[in-house]
């Protein structure tokens, strides 16, 4: 090995020693696995289908519910308080700002990183446990594609599936419910709203970034839970009372990591308010 | 040709190298080289300086006290378990340290029979055994069945088919794990207590099973066992692990005539017995 060799291949090993090199390592040795010369069509594709109906489908009524009241409150304190302001204008940009960029994404990701992330790593670590896992590597079978490919690829498109619901039932079943406390209270919080104000303003807000965003983070995001929920079941030491560690860890550091790629993801938009700081200041 | 199934030169093993290869801690290359023996504590060595060669096809017990790290042998056989130190040859093959994982490994035909039967607990045992099959598309659906259905016949495993591993005893999950593993036509097949949890009935119709496959298939086969009768009955030879390193293969009458510390420990209830008739 040549020196130059020698100090890449040091700093490789060091990268690889860290966890979140390890991490980065298991997500790319999955995204390699899907092109592995077995790959076996019809079994994939049905672990993904179940992956994500698990992932997806079961955590439909929590998000749902979630979503509904989450919306209700937005609708109500911005409309109320924009009013009060003297800033009607803006209620769709506060909307998409508050449903659709930021609290929509990061609400469902915290509810799959906490159902779905916490059970995949009890799962997968259970299997640890039993050496399960090392029963299938020893006949040949690639745990990464067995096990974390489906969960990773299913877990993702639940996410981004989610996402949309998320921002479709809060605006959608949050201003039916708005109506319902309007009508209910005799109008109590003081509210004109119909469906086609609330509409027409969102839609006049929303800019084709948005839609792209509506993608991208739920995508990271979910890449991020089941990757990292995966890692931390694979990791187990063979002590059962390691499983709920783990399990608490995947939860923790999954909330940490989201939180800190959505301000990552959303310095793109900070960089376009600080162009304009110029002119508002 | 090489008539060589296995070769372990010079093995150094301690029990942090135990806890798996996929995930632990990457070793740079040429770490062999730069090697300093384990200075901590908690590490304790469990073989030092152990030489093995198996034939092709030869069949090979592997005895000793309990707690001795027999069971850790055939894991880093495995690659579920990587050396400190030394060399391991499958078929003539060196796998570097770096790269020794069980999948590496697997793909030599090496299989390997856990302790524990480690079936997938989700999956019926027809599916159990039916798995390895449909991942590496060994033939046709018709195909895998037939095999499956063969593999379960052998080992007396068909009426529970339907069945999932936590409705067998434990005798049966390990039928069904030998099962398994003989459906991947290992060439090297290695077995962990395959007798432990079988009565006197299934145990014997174990024996001829393993001696079909290595007169029939020409499969090498490693057993780690508490039950030295194996060896006679298979008519193979008996290694101890003593001292951490492991003695020269003998037959199952050279350790019982001869006088030295092993034979003493392990086959003083046999000699006692021998020297009454």
């Amino acid at each position: 090995m040549t020196p130059i060799g020698r100090m890449f291949h040091s700093l490789g090993i060091f990268i690889l020693k860290t966890t979140i090199g390890q991490q980065i390592a298991l997500f790319f040795r999955t995204v390699a696995s899907l092109f592995a010369s077995n790959h076996n069509f019809k079994n994939d594709s049905r672990n993904i289908i179940l992956q994500t109906y698990f992932t997806g489908a079961e955590i439909f009524l929590p998000l749902f519910v979630v979503a509904m009241l989450f919306g209700t409150v937005t609708i109500i304190e911005v409309i109320t308080l924009m009013n009060k302001m003297g800033l009607a204008d803006i209620v769709g940009d506060l909307m998409v700002v508050v449903i659709i960029r930021e609290m929509g994404p990061i609400l469902t990701a915290f509810l799959i990183a906490g159902r779905t992330g916490s059970s995949l790593t009890t799962y997968i670590g259970s299997m640890v446990i039993n050496s399960e896992v090392d029963a299938l590597a020893t006949m040949g079978i690639n745990p990464i594609r067995y096990l974390v490919m489906p969960s990773v690829i299913g877990g993702t498109i639940a996410t981004i599936v989610m996402n949309i619901l998320f921002g479709a039932s809060a605006i959608g079943a949050g201003f039916l419910v708005t109506k319902g406390i309007i009508f209910i209270t005799g109008n109590a919080p003081n509210l004109q709203i119909t469906w086609g104000y609330l509409s027409s303003e969102i839609i006049k807000a929303l800019t084709i970034q948005d839609f792209v965003f509506a993608i991208v983070k739920p995508l990271v995001f979910g890449i991020i839970i089941t990757t990292n929920a995966c890692y931390q079941a694979l990791n187990i030491k063979r002590d059962i009372r390691q499983v709920p560690k783990a399990t608490s860890r995947s939860v923790i550091t999954s909330f940490i990591s989201i939180v800190l790629a959505d301000v990552t993801l959303s310095l793109f938009y900070f960089i376009g308010y600080m162009k304009n700081l110029s002119t508002l200041i | 040709m090489l008539d060589e199934a296995l070769r372990l030169e010079d093995i150094y093993l301690s029990t942090n190298e135990l806890s798996g290869t996929m995930f632990s801690v990457p070793r740079a290359v040429s770490y062999f080289e730069n090697i300093k023996a384990s200075e901590s504590n908690e590490d304790r060595p469990l073989i030092a300086g152990a030489n093995l060669t198996l034939k092709l096809g030869e069949t090979i017990c592997i005895g000793g006290p309990s707690g001795k790290g027999k069971s850790a042998i055939l894991r880093m056989i495995a690659g579920l378990a990587r050396p400190l130190k030394g060399h391991i040859y499958y078929f003539g093959e060196y796998i570097p340290a770096e790269r020794l994982t069980a999948l590496e490994v697997a793909n030599r035909q090496v299989g390997y029979v856990l302790q524990n039967a480690a079936l997938i607990s989700n999956l019926r045992v027809i599916d159990n055994i039916a798995l390895p099959l449909r991942y590496h598309r060994m033939g046709t659906d018709e195909e895998i069945l037939k095999k499956v259905n063969m593999a379960m016949d052998l080992m007396r495993v068909r009426n529970f088919a339907k069945m999932f591993p936590h409705q067998l005893s434990v005798g049966m999950q390990k039928r069904v794990a030998i099962a398994r593993s003989w459906a991947m036509d290992p060439k090297l097949l290695l077995m962990d207590e395959p007798t432990a949890g079988l009565d006197n009935y299934n145990r014997r119709n174990l024996l001829p099973l393993i001696d079909n496959m290595r007169t029939m298939f020409k499969t090498s086969i490693i057993i780690v066992t508490h039950d030295l009768m194996i060896a006679k009955e298979l008519d193979c030879n008996l290694v101890f692990l003593h001292e951490k390193k492991l003695t020269a293969p003998h037959s199952f009458d050279y350790w019982l005539r001869s006088d030295n510390e092993i034979s003493k420990d392990q086959f003083r209830d046999l000699q006692a017995v021998t020297n009454v008739f």
